[in-house]
């Protein structure tokens, strides 16, 4: 197997970026740190469609650190699914750093703001490039410590308390995982994701290596903040600044998903029965406890905070379903929800950014739309429909894909669903853009003032037609889900391609 | 009888870690979460250590001795790092708040809570 140098130039080009940009001076006129970490950006991005058009074209590629012999050494491997989440994150941190550019936010301006985004996209791809478990967890735990970071400097007055409550659950996060990782290393003595996955198709099923499983899929469902361990996520998301906000809520959250598909299809194959049962469970009961919550909070950028609550709930659904479409329909979603969940999120903090309190709640920002630029409104009403899953979005694509996977097993659960939180996230949505951008509010109720600039909507805008273009020509994302999913369900390809050591 | 020691030391500071993270006090807490580590730390060295009584690297095994794992002691390290990073972001947050509050009590910490 030849080392192919984009598979680790995904993780390592934000890096040396973030390392760059931090030689520089930040403040509110200098953009120069915002301007290199947006080309980082573009070169990551550009590298991730390469690696992914490598992948179709000649299968999974790999990269061995300092050339060891897997097992012994650290490997990274982008099969399909890897290229297609590296893929959608880079594209929609590229988005972020470009909303950041303009953006007016005062934490903006601090020296370590934009390597610390880097850091967090390095975290990000890392942890879907690497084919080692421990490195996984040091890449996710880069990860979390920049993205925490970010949100105590957030020029939300909460943001540290949001940060202290992420830190203290995300570390028990970790804790599950480093435990099951232990307990995966004792039992197998390898660290090797291909490794394990082979002595485990094997037949070996020591009672550790079962608790290490359940331990494992607690942390990633607490990673991905799944019904029960939710309770975070709200204030976490909220409280962010918007540009990374807008990331939390789409692409930090697949790492989670991430990790339970490899869970279910690569290690833990035969026990994906129980897992997915479970899964299925959560599921539903995070689609209507998320969609509920967003039904009745009081401000813009939670009620999409708990949306995602919702919308990780359906991809949870289609994986715990567990038929080849059902899978697919997850990639899809998963893919989709990205794009459309960030752009929201950056119109919502283009709104707050022109007030002065700069929040986004509902008593704040209700009746502002005569004096905002109508583009906003216009921009939230396609995103609004795309997150409800109205044709010709992508939404609609994403929940097409799950009521089929119901249909093809002629059970109606997924297409009730898919219906009834479409209807749902219609009511929440369009709620919101009567409310806060045709509503004319009183004279007497208007009690803040609306700023002539503020954040441009250019990266929201530039997301939505990424939306319109996946809702509209949707037969490329369609085929390589599918083609992950073939590719899913044989763990043997993607053992064979890291070439264990005599194996 | 070191396997049971190792076992005791594990589980005693896995317990005394849990009762100190749920505590209302978040430097106990914070506390808590640091010997939470260092449960899982002498953990992952009660994985390997003992497998051989020779230190690794070196050259000339005796016959019938295996050599220790080198393996679990590089995890460690790693993973000391990660939780000490965790552990001075969490103790500056604290610090903050503490500021902000004016208490470490969770419950006064609870502005978000509405």
């Amino acid at each position: 197997m030849g080392n192919n140098p984009l598979v680790i130039a995904i993780v390592f080009v934000p890096f040396f970026t973030g390392i760059i940009a931090l030689l520089f001076s930040q403040t509110e006129k200098d953009k120069t740190q915002r301007y290199i970490s947006l080309a980082g950006g573009i070169i990551t991005t550009a590298i991730s469609v390469m690696l992914l058009l490598q992948v179709l074209e000649t299968g999974p590629q790999t990269y061995q650190l300092g050339g060891v012999e897997p097992p012994f050494g650290i490997i990274f491997v982008a099969d399909n699914l890897s290229a297609l989440f590296g893929l959608m994150a880079s594209t929609v941190l590229m988005m972020g750093i470009l909303y950041s550019v303009s953006c007016h936010d005062k934490c903006i301006s601090y020296p370590a703001f934009m390597p610390l985004f880097m850091f967090m996209e390095t975290g990000l791809n890392g942890s879907l490039m690497t084919g080692d478990l421990f490195t996984f967890f040091v890449f996710m735990e880069l990860m979390v410590l920049s993205s925490v970071s970010l949100v105590a400097i957030s020029d939300d007055r909460y943001g540290p308390e949001a940060a202290l409550k992420y830190i203290l659950i995300s570390g028990m996060g970790s804790l599950f995982l480093l435990f099951g990782i232990a307990a995966m290393y004792a039992t197998f003595g390898t660290l090797n994701l291909a490794d394990m996955g082979q002595q485990l198709a094997s037949g070996e099923r020591p009672l550790l290596a079962q608790s290490a499983g359940i331990m494992l899929t607690a942390a990633f469902l607490l990673k991905s903040a799944v019904f029960p361990f939710h309770f975070w996520q709200p204030d976490f998301h909220t409280t962010a600044p918007t540009p990374l906000s807008a990331m939390l809520s789409s692409v930090v959250v697949k790492v989670g998903i991430y990790g339970i598909i490899r869970l279910v299809t690569l290690l833990f194959a035969e026990e994906a029965q129980q897992i997915q049962q479970l899964l299925v469970i959560l599921g539903i009961i995070g689609i209507f406890f998320g969609s509920f919550s967003a039904l009745r909070t009081y401000n813009g950028k939670r009620m999409l905070a708990y949306s995602t609550i919702g919308q990780v709930g359906f991809i949870l659904l289609c994986i715990g379903w567990g038929t080849p479409l059902a899978l697919t329909a997850a990639i899809i979603y998963a893919f989709n929800h990205a794009f459309i969940k960030s752009s929201l999120l950056m119109l919502m903090g283009a709104v707050a950014s022109r007030l002065k309190p700069k929040s986004a709640e509902f008593s704040y920002i209700n009746g502002l739309g005569g004096k905002l630029p109508w583009m906003i409104g216009a921009l939230w009403f396609v995103g609004g429909m795309s997150l409800a899953g109205v044709p010709p979005m992508n939404g609609f694509i994403s929940k097409f894909a799950v009521a089929r996977s119901g249909v093809a097993d002629s059970q109606w659960l997924p297409v009730i669903l898919a219906v009834a939180s479409g209807v749902l996230t219609l009511t929440y949505m369009f709620r919101t853009w009567q409310n806060v951008f045709q509503a004319k509010a009183e004279p007497e109720e208007v009690r803040v003032k609306v700023k002539p600039v503020g954040d441009s909507y250019l990266a929201p805008a530039l997301l939505l037609a990424i939306c319109l273009f996946l809702g509209l020509y949707a037969r490329p994302l369609v085929d390589v889900a599918s083609a992950t999913v073939a590719q899913l369900r044989d763990p043997s390809i993607y053992i064979s391609v890291v070439g264990l050591f005599g194996g | 009888m070191t396997d049971f020691l190792f076992a005791l030391a594990v589980g005693v500071l896995f317990a005394i870690g849990v009762f100190q993270l749920l505590r209302r006090d978040l430097i106990k807490a914070a506390m808590g979460f640091s010997m939470l580590f260092t449960a899982i730390n002498l953990f992952i060295l009660a994985t390997g250590a003992y497998t051989g009584d020779v230190p690794p690297y070196t050259t000339n095994v005796e016959a019938g001795r295996a050599v220790s794992d080198p393996l679990v002691q590089a995890l460690i390290l790693t993973a000391v790092v990660v939780s000490f990073g965790s552990y001075a972001l969490l103790l500056g947050l604290i610090n903050i708040a503490s500021r902000r509050y004016g208490s470490v009590d969770s419950d006064d910490i609870s502005d978000l809570k509405r």
